[in-house]
């Protein structure tokens, strides 16, 4: 039925038909050796993807390929923010992590252990990686806040007190006022329908917590009270978190490390201040890189020895009012010879 | 779930196809008509025929025709088991061709069962090739808007019905991508639908029903608003985009199918007159 056609569908297929570098593919085409490198390579990490194909519609004339050949870790502990434009597989990624999506080939280790081992026990890995999902004040039901925040804990058997003791110190994480407790999730704005469902995950106290898009459509003030919310849970709990975001500006200011997604591969991963080194190669992808590390880009380009790779604006002011003293400091010397 | 092709529309070039959606709707029911004049053998055997002819014509693989079938086996084998044991030949000198226990099959309950069998094909693969296979919904929609225009006379409001099943129609799929939304983030949250009591299960429905309830609702006022910021008042004097207009292959095609009924009413009544085989 044409006025139905998925516009959004039919560019990607357009797009995966045309070919485009492929920076880590070896041996994937006949399937025969997995030797794609694992990025973001750690000792024991948290999660490791290995080699992971995703496809939606397999065997349809709508087949997508939303995760090619992806080697991940995310290191425990850790604040990671996964970024990439529009339709790159960030979603898909995140809904493997607690079985949501199973990809057809490949394998998601959970502590080394594959979380598919036993498909029956799949309910028991959602319990230890939480996935906000992508506008996720449409999933409230309850009658009241405390309610909603309280089903997934409900849902795990927790004993009552238990269930009240995470709930307040979930809406205190995600910022949920705790006058809206009995309030109808219904009544809220939608900023604050966002914090409710975030806490709903964070009360389930997940080992990993994901979340996509947890800013999306939020006011600046918005977003930064939701992040910072968001690290301090990752920082207080020592839990791993895994934001998903758009805004290079926002990775820069709250993640540890950083995984750069573009047409379904990852493109790279690693701590912030090596991807923030390679600014230059992120703008090539067209991703959107931080206004401050762009301006000090121009800089360098302009001559200005100023180091790569800065991404905040102290971090800029300190080394431009280094340069600058450094300049002072010659000048007067040559001056004075 | 984004996979299903939402309706059974299948693009193909063909005469079908380019038919004027109210020709078809026309055709359809005169499909429907003929199909329960038949009364004997000679005229059964032509509404076969007549069905293949139309997927020929139709240019849509026989597969796909076929799976639509599919999902009537069961009816079809019911009605056609039912005829087969209840049909009981009153004619004289009329032997049942298998007698056992309270059992009786004669063979004009086979032929009755294979005359219901032809009907209930023909029916299925004569509508579906005049409206769902070749018409999109929307220009469904418009045909029948504009053959029921004469009951607006009689204050039937047929363009809200018709603009309420358009909107319906838009909003399936994007209802069905919602709901697997809804049911993954309830299932985040150890939501379970699978494992239980049936008392259970109808449970775990809720934190999926109350925020698609709730989805729709705000789905349909801000539709609201929408459309009364285009301005828009009803049906009264509301033109179209796309305009309906008859062409040559329209009336050719009601044409066809009037001859297509005057054969079978001839092979009927020439049945009855010389007695061939089996009548129902
Ligand atoms: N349910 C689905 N059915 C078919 N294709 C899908 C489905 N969901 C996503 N895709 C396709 O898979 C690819 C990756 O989608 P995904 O949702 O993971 O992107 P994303 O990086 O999260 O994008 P965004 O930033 O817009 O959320 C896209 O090409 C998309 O069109
Ligand atoms: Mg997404």
């Amino acid at each position: 039925m044409t006025p139905f056609i998925n516009v959004r569908k039919i560019t990607i297929i357009k797009k995966t038909k045309t070919p485009r570098p492929n920076p880590s593919a070896v041996g994937t085409e006949n399937g025969a050796a997995p030797a794609v490198p694992i990025m973001n390579q750690t000792e024991n990490p948290k999660i490791r993807l290995e080699n992971i194909n995703y496809y939606y519609g397999k065997g349809t004339p709508f087949e997508v390929k939303a995760l090619d050949a992806v080697s991940l870790d995310i290191h425990g502990g850790k604040l990671t923010g996964i970024i990439g434009h529009t339709g790159s597989g960030k979603s898909t990624l995140v809904q493997l992590l607690n079985g949501l999506a199973r990809a057809g080939e490949g394998r998601v280790l959970l502590d080394g252990v594959d979380i598919w081992a036993d498909p029956k026990e799949i309910g028991r890995v959602r319990y230890r990686v939480g996935l906000v999902m992508q506008y996720p004040e449409y999933q409230l039901f309850e009658e009241t806040v405390y309610a909603d925040i309280a089903y997934g804990p409900r849902n795990m058997g927790l004993p009552e007190e238990e269930i009240q003791a995470r709930v307040h110190e979930a809406a205190a994480f995600a910022g949920v006022d705790a006058a809206l407790m009995e309030k109808s999730p219904f009544d809220l704005s939608g900023g604050q329908k966002r914090r409710v469902a975030i806490a709903g995950i964070m009360a389930m106290r997940p080992e990993v917590l994901v979340l996509d898009e947890p800013a999306a459509g939020l006011d600046p003030q918005g977003r930064h009270t939701i992040f910072q919310g968001i690290r301090d849970y990752n920082r207080k709990t020592g839990c791993t978190v895994l934001i998903v975001s758009h805004s290079m500006e926002d990775m820069a200011q709250y993640c540890d490390d950083v995984v750069v997604m573009a047409h379904s591969r990852v493109l790279m991963a690693g701590d912030r201040d090596h991807i923030f080194a390679r600014a230059d190669e992120l703008e090539t992808v067209g991703l959107d890189i931080p206004q401050i590390t762009k301006l000090c880009l121009l800089l360098r380009e302009g001559g200005m020895p100023m180091p790569a790779g800065l991404y905040t604006v102290e971090a800029a002011e300190d080394s431009l009012m280094k340069l600058f003293s450094e300049a002072k400091k010659n000048r007067r010397g040559g001056e004075r010879s | 779930m984004k996979g299903f092709a939402f309706g059974q529309y299948y693009p193909a070039n063909s005469v079908l196809h380019r038919m004027d959606p109210r020709a078809k709707v026309i055709c359809a029911v005169a499909y429907i008509v003929a199909s329960f004049l038949c009364k004997n053998t000679f005229s059964f055997v032509l509404l076969f025929v007549s069905a293949f002819a139309l997927i020929l014509i139709s240019r849509i693989p026989l597969k796909v025709v076929l799976r639509s079938v599919r999902a009537l086996i069961f009816i079809m084998a019911f009605t056609a088991v039912l005829n087969i044991f209840w049909i009981v030949d009153t004619a004289e000198g009329a032997v049942p061709l298998v007698e056992f226990w309270i059992i009786k099959i004669y063979t004009k309950g086979l032929y009755h069962a294979a005359f219901i069998l032809v009907r209930i094909l023909a029916m299925v693969i004569g509508t579906g090739l005049f409206l769902t296979y070749t018409t999109t919904p929307i220009a469904l929609t418009d045909a029948l808007e504009s053959l029921l225009r004469p009951l607006a006379k009689i204050k039937v409001p047929v363009h809200a019905f018709a603009m309420m099943m358009t909107i319906a129609l838009r909003f399936i799929p994007t209802i069905m991508e919602e709901t697997e939304k809804i049911m993954s983030a309830q299932k985040a949250r150890g939501a379970d639908f699978t494992t239980g009591s049936l008392a259970k299960r109808a449970k775990a429905l809720i934190p999926i029903i109350i925020p698609l309830f709730a989805s729709a609702f705000r789905r349909a006022d801000e539709l609201a608003t929408a459309m009364e910021c285009r301005c828009y008042h009803g049906g009264e004097g509301r033109t179209k985009l796309r305009i309906l207009r008859y062409h040559a292959r329209d009336f050719l095609g009601m044409l066809w199918i009037i001859l297509f009924i005057a054969a079978i009413v001839t092979l009927n009544i020439l049945g009855a007159r010389f007695g061939w085989l089996y009548t129902m």
